[in-house]
């Protein structure tokens, strides 16, 4: 009885905290390369239109596309990528902002990325700085296959390597609630290995399934967008038209099915806290826009009473750093006179001291010399055990 | 094999056939001696070196000591706060039985014993400052009982009536009692916030201070929400936006030094601050609506085209904004009121300031407005408590960020050993055991110093080591290898060399066998005869 009544209140207090999100994040994950792929580049590049038409800015969008389909020689309409036959919105743009280009994408970028193991060098728009308040939407496209996704026809990312990649984001607090959404063939064998809490993840096509493109565009001559990609586009599209909307996740994977995408798109729930229930009751603008929870300042008739606190504490801050730099004053010339003292008796000490330092011809250091000794003594046993082995063979025969 | 059978006389032919001529003894041995010096080759120098290049380096952590700091079981955060009293009017006598009196009911008071106030008399006014105490009482005689705390000084000024100092055999006293609650009030923000970054963190129970109201809970998670995680520096952002093409100047210096300088000086022994300004031109807001309400303001910013982040150096950025428009926002709390500004968690502040058509250049004096919002829009988002005089609002911050940093490098502990127990293929180099060991002592001196001021100094660095420990470089790659994988890799390579090996050695155990039971075979016979 009482250790409950104990543990009651706390369990309590933890619950509210988790609420709330308080940033959005994008990783947007085109794998392969080469010009019959276009259609993954229009795929990633019409997710980034979207999560930015929906306000989460650019620097909270990670961006990897490993070729430049807008630059590509065989492109007929130069300097521009769609991914509609009708061309109408060139993805494009003048506005966009790719993190990771070329052969910066790689498995190991993509994971150095997520668990943030990256070097001082690292500018910090190319780094996912998250922490438990961030939901992610991770968003991936490319050629893959069961429990693996192919990056660039180079190398291979595996389900484990994701999900131990997700754990270790979690264990370090670095997401909220993260949706894992994945466009390739055998897509769902790719979340199958997750492991970490709060996810929602959801794929294309189950295992020995392939994912379809949706339609090609005869001048540029290859398939524009696949059929996952574009439906759920057109959800986002028609439903969601700005931050407002109050459509949820579960609302947009109900808009899946065979006769549209021509494979079993795939949901996983089961990691969520609150299991099906609780996930598909999260707005679809918790993971593609940026809400943010402003706080609005108090009206009119408050401002004159709080400006005239400000101002009170600005002219009390002036006072107590005036305070502080009297105090520091004090102490630094209390400091120099103690250490002018200090550098008298130092000067006196130091001539003796000097004269200790003498050369003595000894090796730099005393541990490794002695195993190094060993080493080679033991190198020249054997090669002298081998010698008289060799000699002694000889003479049996 | 063929399946025909072979003619009879076919049969004879071959097993007379001549046979290879027997084996010299001495051959036999030197086959044997091969095969073996073969397999000692193998056994002995392959693999040992196949061994030592192919085993990961994984240095060896205090794995037990990890958790125990992450569970809480290394450090039990008190906050021991001194409290001086200054009672010069008093006599010794009766100032030590005020003393024990009102640290008698302080005691009563107090439920959570993780933050206790320690009183104790300051007997010379002039080390009444500075010799560590949080607060200094000031004890003077006066009407009656009042209390208010000193703007600029941590001091609390209590008058008292004389007739009130407790008789040295009273085991109450008013006064005494009064002084407490005081202190208690004094310290209420700090007491909860402490104990809610305690409950929210993997505390274990008993250290739980218990009691916290709901709304105080929320409240507070409010706060911790909104204020911007903890950083040695902050970069500060302050542009001007505006739709048209005036203004086109700002005096945002001027106004910055007046305005706002001297809190960041006040703040500077626990945050530094790097600033940038801009302005842009005909720049457009994300909601164009002539009268904004609440949903409007989260999608005001157009993240799309406003240059906001800097990525200068590694600091976070907070962003002050301010936009020259005439919009107004309507608050449905309030009816008539109309306000200008929003503050959004961890990220900043926008300052709507209408002006004059034609205005050029934005003078000081017409920042000062957004720029005083900003300052108090600052000191919320570094997390500063709201009640309490300046001086003890910021004591209490750095002892507030202690906690955090403490409890934050604590879980990055408990995190790193949880992984290295959870990921066994991860490589482990020493230099993630040194961070280790650093920030496991820094914590302890942290630990051991969470009231004083030392607290926060080693708190940060042992923050700063456990993510460097947590974040190294190479501790990635790819962690998992199928066993497909392994295979792949390792029989084109192995195959063709494993097989006349294993081949070589069966078939000489084979000869050898034989060889022993030819021998018996001989013996018995030799016997029998």
């Amino acid at each position: 009885m009482k250790l409950s009544s104990l543990l009651l209140p706390a369990a309590l207090l933890a619950t509210p905290a988790l609420a709330e999100h308080t940033s959005n994040w994008a990783v947007l994950v085109c794998t392969s390369r080469f010009w019959f792929n276009y259609r993954h580049l229009a795929n990633v590049l019409s997710i980034y239109r979207t999560v930015k038409r929906l306000g989460i800015p650019d620097s909270q969008i990670i961006l990897m596309l490993p070729d430049d389909m807008a630059c590509n020689p065989r492109n007929a309409f130069p300097g521009t990528v769609y991914s509609n036959a009708d061309r109408a919105v060139d993805l494009y743009g003048d506005n966009i902002e790719v993190d990771y280009r070329g052969y910066e994408v790689t498995v190991e970028n993509f994971i150095r990325l997520l668990t943030d193991r990256v070097g001082e060098e690292m500018p910090r728009s190319k780094r996912l700085l998250t922490d438990d308040r961030s939901n992610i939407l991770v968003y991936m496209t490319g050629h893959g296959g069961n429990e693996f996704l192919k990056f660039q026809d180079a190398e291979e990312i595996g389900a484990w390597d994701l999900a131990d990649a997700f754990e270790q984001m979690w264990e370090k607090r670095r997401y909220h609630e993260i949706l894992f959404m994945i466009d390739t063939c055998q897509a769902n064998t790719m979340y199958s290995k997750l492991y970490s809490p709060n996810i929602i993840a959801t794929g294309s096509s189950e295992l020995d399934q392939s994912s379809y493109s949706h339609h090609a565009d005869n001048d540029i001559g290859v398939a524009v967008i696949d059929r996952y990609t574009y439906y759920n586009l057109e959800f986002l599209e028609s439903e969601v038209k700005d931050t407002s909307s109050k459509k949820t996740v579960g609302d947009l994977f109900d808009s899946y099915s065979y006769e549209k995408i021509h494979s079993h798109a795939g949901v996983r729930y089961d990691l969520f806290k609150g299991g099906a229930e609780e996930a598909r009751s999260r707005l679809v603008t918790d993971f593609f826009g940026n809400v943010q929870n402003v706080e609005v300042d108090s009206g009119k008739k408050g401002e004159t009473t709080n400006s005239s606190f400000e101002e009170e504490m600005v002219k009390l801050s002036r006072t107590i750093a005036e305070l502080h730099r009297r105090a520091e004053e004090q102490e630094a010339a209390e400091r120099n006179a103690t250490a002018s003292a200090n550098a008298k008796a130092g000067a006196e000490k130091k001539r003796p001291r000097q004269k200790k330092i003498q050369p003595v011809a000894k090796p730099l250091t005393d541990d490794n010399w002695w195993t190094k000794k060993i080493v080679g003594a033991t190198a020249l046993a054997g090669c002298a055990a081998l010698w008289g082995l060799g000699s002694y063979l000889e003479g049996v025969v | 094999m063929s399946a025909q059978p072979l003619p009879k006389d076919e049969v004879l032919a071959t097993t007379t056939r001549k046979l290879p001529p027997p084996e010299k003894p001495s051959d036999v041995r030197r086959r044997s001696h091969v095969i073996l010096s073969f397999w000692l080759i193998v056994l002995l120098l392959g693999l040992p070196i196949w061994w030592r290049t192919t085993t990961i380096y994984r240095a060896d952590l205090p794995l037990q000591d990890m958790l125990d700091w992450a569970d809480g079981k290394a450090c039990r955060p008190v906050f021991p706060l001194r409290i001086s009293i200054q009672a010069t009017s008093f006599q010794d006598q009766e100032a030590q039985n005020l003393l024990r009196l009102t640290q008698h009911a302080l005691d009563d008071l107090n439920d959570f014993a993780g933050h206790h106030l320690r009183l104790q008399l300051s007997d010379e006014e002039q080390e009444s400052a500075d010799n560590g105490s949080a607060l200094t009482i000031r004890l003077t005689p006066g009407e009656g009982t009042t209390a208010t705390l000193d703007p600029y000084e941590p001091i609390l000024d209590i008058t008292y009536p004389p007739n009130t100092i407790p008789s040295p055999t009273a085991s109450s006293s008013p006064l005494a009692t009064y002084i407490a609650s005081q202190l208690r009030t004094t310290f209420a923000e700090e007491q909860a916030t402490i104990s809610y970054l305690l409950s929210t963190n993997s505390m274990p129970s008993e250290h739980r201070p218990l009691g916290l109201s709901p709304e105080t809970t929320e409240s507070l998670a409010k706060r911790t929400t909104r204020s911007v995680k903890y950083a040695p520096t902050y970069h500060l952002t302050f542009s001007l936006f505006t739709s048209g093409p005036l203004p086109s100047s700002w005096d945002i210096e001027g106004a910055i030094e007046e305005y706002m300088k001297p809190v960041l000086e006040v703040l500077s022994p626990i945050h530094n601050f790097t600033i940038d300004t801009q302005v842009q031109l005909y720049a457009s807001p994300g909601v164009q609506n002539q009268v904004l309400n609440k949903e409007d303001l989260s999608s005001f910013i157009n993240a799309a085209e406003w240059p906001l982040s800097p990525s200068i150096g590694g600091a976070p950025t907070i962003n002050f904004i301010v936009f020259v428009g005439n919009q107004t926002i309507t608050n449905p709390s309030q009816e008539s009121a109309t306000s200008q500004s929003w503050l959004i968690p961890q990220w900043g502040t926008v300052y709507l300031l209408s002006l004059p058509d034609d205005t050029t250049h934005v003078t000081a004096a017409t920042l000062k407005q957004p720029l005083l919002t900003f300052t108090s829009h600052l000191l919320s988002l570094t997390g500063t408590p709201e009640s309490g005089s300046l001086p003890l609002r910021l004591s209490t911050l750095a002892r507030i960020r202690s906690a955090d940093l403490l409890l934050r490098a604590s879980s990055t502990l408990g995190s790193l050993a949880r992984l290295a127990m959870a990921l066994p293929s991860i490589s482990i180099p020493s230099s993630v055991a040194d961070g280790v060991t650093k920030t496991m002592s820094h914590l302890r001196l942290a630990c051991d110093n969470l009231g004083g001021t030392e607290g926060l100094a080693h708190a940060r660095i042992a923050e700063a080591e456990a993510e460097r420990a947590f974040f190294e470089k190479s501790m990635v790659g790819q962690l998992y290898f199928p066993d497909e994988h392994k295979i792949a890799v390792y029989l084109p390579l192995l195959g063709p060399v494993a097989v006349p090996l294993v081949m070589g050695l069966i078939n000489e155990i084979k000869a050898w066998r034989k060889r022993r039971r030819e021998k018996a075979e001989k013996g018995a016979e030799k016997k029998e005869q």
